[in-house]
């Protein structure tokens, strides 16, 4: 049976982490309560967990020199979280190359290609996987960010099939409506709400991507509402507080409190730095005209 | 979901509503209108019971043995029995005792029944007659006999003139009686009493032996007596029961009576049986321990209940409501036979409901409208039990219904587009289970009690989990998103469906239904008698108890949970506290309140909509919350306050507030010193004026160390000595020599030496021991303060020498201390306890108007905003634009630039063009190219459309459409989030018309900015009004807007923006010039004539009327000022032909009549009131007409032609007579 499967024994600590509940993932569960053949899974998505909140040294250095490809993956991808150096891509792509049948190996160094600009490749490891949803939802995403809606969605039409309800299809499926738009908006909604009012798979994440959808299909006041929510959460949650940035300005609002916010808490924020690139582009356009004043 | 409701009882058995216990019930009868059943029993009393409170209101005891016939009048308060001492008895229920008693039947009287509007009687009796008596005179009118064994049942048909009567001779009978209606019925006013009596003497010796009442049929088909028998209701049927054990149904015509059929099942004798009132029914009941229910076209059983150990007597049915009644040996049961309550689900404005006919229909709360019916549901469960609960989903329009019979089922049926009327569904998914309900968009959750299992079902009606519920579940209802909640006798447990986990569990007994509030934070959990609210972690939050049944919930928007019982729709709030809302005539079932208005379905399954006041608990709700704005709201405009209100205040720890409310000084007063506010005490003690209150208001004063209140009260109270003493403890020196003078003047003695002591008096308390004779006392004091003179004096006094007094020895004398601090001065500090946020609230009411008015301009009333630009320039500039876009058409292709840009992005192997690229190629406007982060080409449009040219002002703008415009979902862990493109276009998903949101509509930017630069002018900020109405220009410019009227609209919003900032630009101008100053006397020539010119010019531009009216109003009094009377008269004479504001006009004509008397200017400035011409936005000058100039393309300011190709003073962006296609603001 599939261990991540509804009824598989991985189920609950891979939803927490698919829902971005990092701490959860953390502190609830015990790697040596799980039977063996799990133990490994539950090691990589803690490590995982753990990148996510930014403690790379401290996978990096609990990973050592393991020689299992696992874990090398593993450590290629808290390396290159870390610093983006090329050392960790390089050993990434080797990885692909030498276990690229290996399922943590595909997702871990996919993102770590997908992230230093390899998308190709990334997606070539990524197509390699048998069944994983998790190299499915990986592959929507670099698709999406490569704006071909139209391969992400046959992608994840393709996991409907043989996944079902599954979180992860569900969810790649609402990334791709809420680049469709329409009538996929209310469908994408759907499951985020559902996620963000569930008890259990509550959190900052899923409360975000529901403010988002709701943006898109602009219910502004629900939309903060749930933002706000996610703030309470997380007041340091970069995603949310980018979101807020965009939610005050639709609303007329002053964002520089929000930005200055999101500046101190993550500099590196895509937001931010297309801000400034769209800044200085506009000065550059500027540059095409001369006014003449009356003194 | 929505919130829903569902209840756990599904039995099949009887709904029973009450059972009493005594002693075998022979005869029931109901009370057609209150809630009220006659017992008559066995032992000869006839009880009379609540059957909805189960209370006993009264026992009748006359009979003298078994009363076996009961029956209410239908109107008056009235009721018949008759008994086994062979009489008739008629009560009055209100007088409680018996009026009048009939005598004649010579054995048994068994049953007895009034006629629905004669002034009749009918009785059987064992003496196998069967009569009819007049009760309002008393008599026998008629007597039927031909029965020859006891007539055991006779009744009146209800409308026509029949009567059926059942008897042991095995017939059942069925009499005329028209003949004696029609006696009876003649005019009886001019018919005396002899008359009366003659007649009746006729009737009784008829000479054919004829009697008014001739039998019509005689029906035989019971091989036993027959003990029951009762006419149908509407239809030509007659039921009856006998001791064959059988229920037979009999028809009859005009001519004849058949039998129809034969009801078997009864095991032992069938007692009674009757017609349901409103369906076709039989009920009997028999010995054998049952109550029968018969399909009364198939004549097969539908359903049947048994009692342990009790036979069945009697049933009778209510007239109107769904009830039945039946009498055994031990008592009498109230019940129904099917649930009432409609099935019935809210989503956001829409209620699903199944009808009495089992259709489902909905009704829209905002419209007030009730749909045709949807579907039909006949094939549901079985025909007689409508379904239990409905549950709606929103996403996929479908309904989840489950019924009761076959021991529970549930249909899953999608609802069709439109309502086409009641058509069977088509493919509809259907299993057993006892309760089901939507948990999530494409999942039902069903729950089996005799299993114990729930299974998650999705819309294909398969299992995708199962879980197993907590021993003794008995149902389950939804429990917010993704969580059950599980009922079961005694606990309710939250279970979340994904983690199949248990998350809480709470002790609550007997829940039958659920109900979420609409934002799903609380659930309020409904038992028979109790009222639990919890949250959505199921943690409770209070409770109450009803003593009358709860009915239904449902919760208003501001979190106050109404719930309706028998008899009340009432409300309860979050920390318990409840109340009456208004009182119910009959059960009602909530779905929605709104405001005042309570949505509710009747137990017909008819959508109705009771009208509230919920002043009450909104104004407790605002206390709660402490939303003091909001009870002063209401207080004023409602006429709330009554005794309980304030009992409820003080109860609740707000006498602060209660003493708003109240008039009453007494109770004012009792309120002031609960919350300690002397002033009021004091004002109200003085109204008052009773010892009483000034002792308790000076112990109070004490208390707070107001020893100027204390002061007060003692001197109220004439309480000297305590007088003396404050002024003591508080150094009031000169106040206690008053209070010596007093003392000595009230010839107090005590107090004269109280006071003298307190003062160190020694000498007038030697004067005073002398006064009283007291002269060793007097020597003694003398001696011991050493007053040797005043020694001296005494014994002279007294004749005595110094020799013969013996003294003790003494020490030193005393002096009482002295004041160090002159506290009498002033009270006790205290900390400021400031007015509570009420009162400030209340004070702060009363100061409205006094702020309004502090405004630069002291103008009275500004707030008429309804005038916008005038009507004939708004023509004009649009007709402009349409000549001007005429020109250009084909200019408004996206310039070339951008190919390039999307070549760039295609060139990166594999990836497509992002949603913002397709933005830039759909659409001319440069809002839209903004957002696509092509500003080159939002730029290069603005150029073209109106000659932009300085874009540095535009920034903000530009980021901010940018910035709006892209949104960051996190995906998966470790990639960075997904940038998603906002649209304005939210139902297209053809790629070549997505077009992105622009923010701020017209709308926002009337409110926002447009307001805020008004409000400056209004209150004088100019220098701030300025830069609003710019910004304002600069959000026009760069946007999109969805219709041709509204960029018109827009078109308008920036023309008249425009003349605001030229408008104040003059004004600013001028102050600059000469500062605040009206006086100029101290400025040269020149500055004084281009101060007064730029006054005069600031009434030029186009501003809305009240505020021209401003600039007129400061020109005029500007030139005034400086005796420039000309200029002065003309402002004077616009002002009263267009000035909106009465006391403006009031000073202009005042003005002007000083004014005419010489309308000279002492210095000639350019300006002529009665010329048209046009302001220069850059020198401050006259354009006059016919005069060459050029405009801002996009704000439409003029300027002298000296300033062509300069950036626009006003918007700050384009160039002013620069070549222009004219701004688009629609796609």
């Amino acid at each position: 049976m599939d261990p991540f499967g509804a009824e598989g024994e991985l189920v609950n600590i891979h939803t927490a982490f698919v829902q971005g509940q990092y701490e959860l993932v953390l502190s609830d569960f015990e790697a040596s309560s799980f039977s063996d053949t799990n133990r490994q899974p539950v090691q990589i998505l803690q490590y995982r967990a753990q990148c996510a909140l930014g403690q790379y040294d401290d996978v990096i250095k609990s990973v050592g020199n393991s020689s299992v490809p696992d874990l090398q993956a593993v450590k290629a991808l808290a390396t290159f979280l870390k610093n983006g150096s090329d050392g960790a891509v390089a050993d990434a792509e080797k990885l692909s190359e030498t276990q690229g049948e290996n399922l943590t190996v595909q997702l871990l160094c996919g993102i770590v290609l997908a992230r230093a600009g390899k998308a190709d490749q990334a997606l070539a490891l990524l197509s390699r996987h048998e069944g994983s949803l998790d190299a499915v939802a990986l592959s929507v995403q670099i698709h999406l960010s490569q704006n071909r809606t139209d391969l992400a969605l046959k992608e994840a039409k393709s996991a409907r099939s043989f996944a079902q309800d599954a979180l992860l299809v569900n969810l790649a499926e609402s990334w791709v409506g809420m680049r469709q738009g329409g009538e996929d908006y209310q469908k994408s909604f759907y499951v985020f709400e559902e996620l963000a009012q569930a008890p259990s798979s509550a959190s900052a994440t899923s409360l975000i991507a529901q403010a988002v959808s709701e943006l898109h299909m602009g219910r502004l006041e629900e939309a903060e509402t749930a933002l706000n929510q996610a703030l309470v959460l997380e007041p340091d949650n970069s995603a949310a507080l980018a979101n807020k940035v965009v939610l005050d300005s639709i609303n007329g609002k002053d964002v520089s409190e929000v930005r200055s916010k999101l500046q101190s808490v993550d500099s590196q924020h895509e937001m931010l730095l297309d801000y400034a690139a769209k800044k200085e582009a506009f000065q550059a356009a500027l540059e095409k005209y001369s006014p003449k004043f009356e003194a | 979901m929505a919130a829903s409701s569902s209840s756990s009882s599904n039995s099949n058995s009887m709904l029973t509503k009450f059972e009493s216990k005594s002693s075998r019930a022979k005869g029931i009868a109901f009370h057609p209108k209150r809630p009220w059943i006659l017992v008559s029993l066995h032992s000869s009393t006839i009880q009379l019971w609540d059957y909805r409170m189960g209370t006993l209101i009264d026992r009748f005891e006359e009979h003298d043995g078994p009363v076996r016939g009961i029956d209410f009048h239908k109107t008056q308060p009235l009721f018949v029995s008759g008994g086994d001492d062979y009489k008739i008895k008629v009560w009055s229920y209100q007088t409680r005792r018996c009026l009048f008693t009939l005598n004649g039947h010579l054995d048994y009287v068994r049953t007895v029944f009034f006629h629905h509007e004669l002034p009749w009687i009918l009785s059987s009796s064992d003496d196998q007659t069967v009569r009819i008596w007049n009760w309002q005179n008393r008599q026998l009118i008629c007597t039927m006999t031909g029965h020859n064994h006891y007539a055991m049942c006779a009744q009146f048909h209800p409308k026509e003139d029949l009567i059926v009567s059942a008897s042991l001779d095995q017939s059942v009978r069925v009499w005329d009686i028209s003949g004696l209606r029609k006696k009876h019925s003649a005019p009886t006013s001019s018919m005396s009493f002899e008359d009366q009596m003659s007649r009746q003497a006729q009737q009784q010796a008829d000479m054919f032996g004829n009697t008014d009442a001739v039998v019509k049929f005689v029906l035989e088909g019971h091989d036993r007596g027959v003990n029951w028998v009762a006419f149908h209701p509407t239809l030509p049927l007659i039921v009856s029961a006998g001791d064959d054990r059988l229920v037979k149904l009999w028809r009859m015509s005009e001519t004849r009576a058949w039998e129809v059929d034969t009801c078997r099942g009864h095991f032992q004798n069938a007692s009674a049986a009757l017609f349901h009132p409103h369906q076709d029914l039989i009920l009997s009941v028999g010995e054998d321990k049952t109550i029968r229910v018969w399909d009364l076209n198939k004549r097969t059983s539908v359903q049947s209940f048994k009692r342990e150990n009790d036979r069945f007597w009697v049933i009778a049915a209510h007239p109107e409501i769904n009830l039945f009644a039946a009498g055994h040996d031990n008592g009498v049961m109230v019940f129904k036979l099917e649930r009432e309550r409609p099935a019935s689900a809210v989503h956001q404005n829409q209620l699903f409901f199944v009808t009495k006919e089992k259709h489902v229909r909905s009704y829209d709360f905002t419209k007030n409208i009730e749909s045709p019916s949807m579907l039909s549901l006949k094939k549901l469960g079985s025909a007689w039990t409508p379904p239990r609960t409905l549950s709606y989903n929103p996403a996929e329009r479908s309904i989840l219904l489950t019924s009761p019979a076959d021991n529970g089922v549930y249909e899953l049926i999608s609802l069709p587009k439109d309502a086409s009327g009641a058509v069977e569904p088509s493919n509809t998914m259907r299993g057993t289970g006892n309760s089901a309900v939507f948990v999530a968009r494409n999942r039902f959750a069903v729950f089996n009690q005799s299993t114990q299992q729930i299974d998650i079902k999705d819309l294909s009606n398969s299992t995708t989990k199962t879980i197993k519920p907590p021993h003794g579940t008995t149902d389950m209802v939804f429990g917010g998103t993704g969580c059950l909640l599980l009922i079961s006798p005694t606990t309710i447990y939250l279970y979340d469906i994904q983690q199949k986990k248990q998350l809480a569990e709470l002790a609550v007994a007997g829940v039958k239904y659920v109900v979420w509030s609409s934002d799903g934070l609380y659930a309020a959990l409904l038992s028979k008698h109790n009222v639990t609210i919890v949250d959505k972690s199921l943690k409770q939050i209070s409770t109450l108890h009803e003593t009358i049944r709860i009915k239904s919930a449902c919760w208003d928007d501001a979190g106050v949970l109404l719930y309706s019982t028998l008899n009340h729709v009432k409300y309860t709030l979050m920390n318990g506290d409840n109340g009456i809302v208004r009182t119910l005539e009959h059960t009602v079932y909530l779905v929605r309140v709104k405001g005042r208005t309570v949505y509710c379905l009747d137990r017909a399954a008819k959508p109705k909509i009771l009208t509230i006041d919920p002043t009450e608990y909104r104004f407790k709700l605002a206390l709660v919350k402490r939303h003091y704005d909001e009870m002063l709201n209401i207080i004023k405009n409602s006429s709330l306050v009554g005794q309980s209100i304030i009992s409820y205040l003080q109860k609740k720890g707000y006498p602060e507030i209660a003493l708003q409310f109240v008039q009453d000084p007494q109770t004012r007063f009792e309120l002031a010193l609960e919350c300690g506010n002397l002033e009021v005490a004091v004002d109200m003690a003085k109204q008052l004026d009773r010892p009483v209150l000034w002792q308790r208001l000076s112990s109070e004063g004490l208390a707070h160390g107001n020893h100027q209140v204390v002061e007060m009260t003692y001197q109220k109270l004439r309480n000297f000595d305590k007088l003396s003493f404050l002024y003591l403890a508080t150094g009031d020196e000169e106040k206690l020599h008053r209070m010596a003078k007093i003392a000595e003047h009230r010839g107090d003695i005590v107090s004269r030496f109280q006071n003298s002591l307190y003062l160190g008096d020694v000498q007038s308390r030697i004067e005073m021991f002398k006064e009283i004779d007291q002269y060793p006392l007097a020597y003694l004091t003398a001696k011991a303060h050493g007053l040797d003179d005043q020694c001296e004096e005494i014994l002279e006094a007294c004749g005595l020498t110094a020799d013969t007094v013996s003294l003790p020895s003494f020490g030193q004398p005393v002096e009482p201390p002295k004041a160090v601090a002159p506290t009498f001065k002033s009270n006790w500090p205290k900390r400021a306890t400031g007015a509570s946020s009420f009162e400030k609230a209340l004070m702060a009411d009363g100061d409205d108007t006094a702020a309004a008015e502090t405004n630069g301009f002291v103008e009275e009333d500004l707030l008429a905003e309804d005038i916008v630009a005038e009507a004939g320039g708004d023509l004009e500039e649009a007709d402009d634009e349409d000549a001007a876009a005429g020109w250009d058409m084909g200019d408004d292709a996206v310039p070339e630039v951008e190919e390039d840009f999307v070549n760039v992005e295609a060139a990166e192997a594999g990836a497509g063009s992002s949603e913002a690229d397709l933005w830039t190629r759909n659409s001319p406007l440069a809002a839209d190219h903004a957002a696509g982060g092509s500003f080159d080409s939002a730029m290069n449009l603005l150029n073209r459309q109106i000659g932009a040219v300085n874009f540095q002002p535009l920034e903000p703008r530009f980021l901010e459409i940018y910035q709006s415009t892209r949104t960051y979902l996190p995906a998966n862990s470790g990639l960075p989030p997904l940038v998603n493109y906002v649209r304005r276009t939210l139902s297209e998903t053809d790629s070549r018309r997505i077009l992105p949101l622009i923010p701020r509509d017209l709308e926002s930017i009337q409110a926002g900015e447009i307001t805020a630069g008004k409000n400056a002018m209004k209150v004088n900020k100019l220098e701030d009004g300025v830069p609003a109405f710019q910004k304002a220009l600069h959000l026009l410019m760069v946007n999109a807007f969805s219709s041709a009227a509204q960029a018109q609209e827009a078109q308008a919003a920036i023309h008249s923006a425009a003349q605001y900032v030229l408008a104040m630009s003059i004004e600013l101008e001028r102050r600059k010039l000469v500062g605040k100053e009206t006086d100029l006397s101290s400025f040269s020539d020149e500055d004084k004539k281009r101060a007064l010119e730029l006054s005069a010019y600031f009434t030029v531009p186009g501003m809305d009327s009240q505020h021209q009216t401003l600039a007129l109003f400061s020109a005029m009094n500007f030139a005034n000022k400086n005796k420039q009377l000309g200029s002065a008269l003309g402002f004077a004479n616009a002002l009263i032909e267009r000035g909106t504001n009465a006391k403006f006009k009031e000073t202009a004509r005042k003005l002007k009549s000083v004014a005419e008397r010489s309308p000279t200017d002492p210095l000639d400035v350019e300006f002529d009131t009665f010329g048209e011409f046009d302001i220069c936005a850059a020198s401050f000058t006259p354009i006059y007409a016919g005069e060459a100039s050029f405009a801002c393309p996009f704000c439409g300011v003029k300027y002298h032609t000296k300033y062509k190709g300069t950036v626009c003073k006003v918007c700050q962006v384009s160039a002013v007579g620069a070549p222009s296609s004219g701004l688009r603001l629609v796609v």
